[in-house]
């Protein structure tokens, strides 16, 4: 009896189960389909980006990623890239947890006023203080060099990283680590010998979605690196599109170096992104 | 927790110093320096620095530059945030709902956020591209040769034209924070209404958009800040233009800075937009408390 109600609700929903699954995947294709052209284009020579743009590409067409080695110093903007993202994350990963967990575990009046100022200054935007900033990394003397933009970049994710960590934080045992310290841990030892391993999955959301937040920076890269050389891949692609008017296949050979590797992590550690925004959007 | 308030001792400040320290020299000094250099007409590169008192945000309040850039901002940023979270819940629901490649559509949905501003930007720029354009090769071949436009060099369009990258980009992001509510709601409660009688449509606007309102709040107002900051997009795209008709606060912020050499009015400009911000925020805010208190 309750199988066959079973079978004829399913019955009942299923045109209704085919018109919904068309009208997502037509959805998907619009939201796929500029990232696909993109890819497309990269191997496509110019004359056919230009002459027959949503045509496939007909061959394995490489030279745009020829004279886009040739014609600039691409290897240097993918060098700058990778090295501001992974020195980066390493330093984040090394500062904001235990800022967090000082915040949770030893939570007292002056932590909490210093949880706040962090949450407060997460509303100051970039645009606001990046003048007073550069003239700051001048006197620092880290203007022009790759320092410069990775201490903005640990600034920067020091409000939204205690915001992560200490909402983690708080579905961590506690009696993991007091037995910790009975055994004579210092609270140095426990942090990052018994509590970061427990970490691992919010450190996981943290590092890719601020790592992506890296790797497509724009305008910082743009600002403080010095002129004279390649800066990331992002600033490269922009310099290209006023550069390069006409030669769209290495602009788009570019773009492919950009979005290949976000790609790439987000198939691989996809759950780690989708827990990490709705965990900074709970408590936001 | 609560009967353990320990003292801020010497354990928690080594722990907090090296991030504080940070926060504090890259974010709240040079935010405070704004404040000063906003009232001065400093240039960014002479040693001196000449004070003007309330100068800067007079021309703010008065000149016809700032006005536009306001209107720009509030109208993309309007445009963007109802679009994207229409769209964003449109595709929660659809993926929580389809029953086939339902992983494969939240993927599908997300990729666009993962592209940077400027790629995204160019990606967009070379489609809207009137003699080589995919959108205008499209129209062509399907004999709709008629509504070709020069997609970013029309002064009516242009702004419209960003604003569709944007939401493009940004809606699987608020997607992911509406699929993760929608998913919190109980089945037992959407069942109990459904053999009560209740449409989809009823179940849906009576028990689920109020029990996901939370998440609607806190999307609406990300979605406004963020549209605040675009930035990278503009750049790539327009460059503010044809003429000033996609120049928004934070593009205007940039020029003055930047290109005219007038960064005491460029930080005066920041500092209204971090007014605008705190008060989106407070009102974040309160609309989440009287949520609370309704529920």
């Amino acid at each position: 009896m309750k199988d066959q109600t079973i079978k004829k609700n399913k019955q009942k929903f299923r045109p209704s189960q085919v018109a919904l699954f068309a009208l997502t995947l037509v959805l998907a294709v619009f939201f796929l389909w500029p990232v696909f052209f993109a890819v497309m284009s990269a191997f496509k020579s110019n004359g056919d980006i230009l002459k027959s743009p949503v045509a496939l590409p007909t061959s394995l067409y490489l030279k745009n990623f020829q004279d886009l080695f040739a014609q600039s110093d691409f290897v240097t903007a993918i060098k700058h890239s990778l090295i501001l993202t992974i020195v980066s994350e390493a330093l984040i990963v090394c500062l904001v947890p235990m800022a967090a967990y000082a915040i949770e575990r030893r939570s007292s009046r002056t932590t909490r006023l210093i949880y706040t100022y962090f949450l407060a200054g997460m509303m100051i935007p970039f645009h606001l203080y990046m003048f007073p900033l550069f003239k700051e990394m001048k006197i620092f003397g880290i203007y022009g060099t790759l320092a410069g933009p990775i201490a903005c970049y640990i600034s920067g994710s020091v409000a939204f990283g205690t915001l992560l960590y200490s909402s983690f934080l708080k579905g961590v045992p506690l009696e993991i680590e007091e037995a910790a310290q009975i055994d004579g841990c210092t609270p140095f030892q426990t942090f990052w010998q018994v509590t970061f391993p427990l970490l691992g999955p919010c450190t996981a959301s943290m590092v890719v979605l601020n790592g992506l937040n890296i790797w497509n920076d724009f305008l910082m890269p743009y600002l403080a690196l010095p002129s004279n050389m390649a800066k990331t891949i992002t600033v490269e692609v922009y310099s290209f599109v006023g550069q390069y008017t006409a030669r769209w296949d290495i602009v788009f050979a570019g773009t492919v170096c950009s979005i290949v590797p976000a790609l790439c992590i987000f198939i691989l550690l996809q759950k780690y992104f989708v827990k990490g925004i709705t965990a900074g959007a709970a408590k936001g | 927790m609560a009967g353990k308030k320990k003292k801020f001792d010497t354990v928690a400040f080594g722990f907090i110093a090296p991030a504080f320290l940070f926060f504090t020299l890259f974010i709240i000094v040079p935010t405070l320096a704004s404040v000063y250099y906003s009232f001065t007409s400093w240039d960014g590169l002479s040693p001196t620095v000449k004070f003007v008192g309330l100068a800067n945000y007079k021309e703010i309040l008065t000149g016809a530059r700032f006005r536009n850039a306001l209107i720009n901002t509030f109208i993309l940023t309007f445009f963007i945030s109802i679009l994207e979270n229409t769209m964003a819940l449109c595709l929660a629901l659809m993926v929580d709902n389809v029953k086939w490649w339902k992983n494969f559509f939240r993927s599908a949905f997300y990729i666009p956020v993962l592209i940077s501003g400027i790629v995204s930007g160019f990606i967009w720029k070379i489609m809207y591209n009137y003699n080589f354009g995919a959108i205008n090769t499209i129209l062509n071949s399907m004999g709709a040769g008629g509504l070709k436009q020069d997609w970013l060099g029309n002064p009516s369009l242009a702004l419209i034209m960003v604003g569709v990258v944007l939401v493009w980009k940004g809606a699987g992001y608020y997607m992911i924070i509406y699929l993760a509510s929608l998913q919190s709601v109980s089945t037992d409660v959407v069942e109990a209404a459904s053999i009560d009688g209740a449409s989809p449509w009823q179940r849906f606007r009576h028990i689920i958009l109020p029990l996901i309102s939370g998440a609607f709040t806190i999307n609406f107002t990300l979605s406004l800040i963020n549209g605040l900051k675009v930035f990278d997009q503009i750049s790539v795209m327009t460059d503010g233009g044809p003429g000033f008709t996609t120049e928004t606060i934070v593009y205007l912020l940039y020029k003055v800075g930047f290109n005219e050499g007038r960064q005491g009015f460029g930080t005066a400009v920041g500092i209204v937009l971090l007014f605008i911000i705190i008060i989106l925020n407070t009102l974040q805010q309160k609309f989440l408390k009287s949520r609370e208190v309704q529920l």
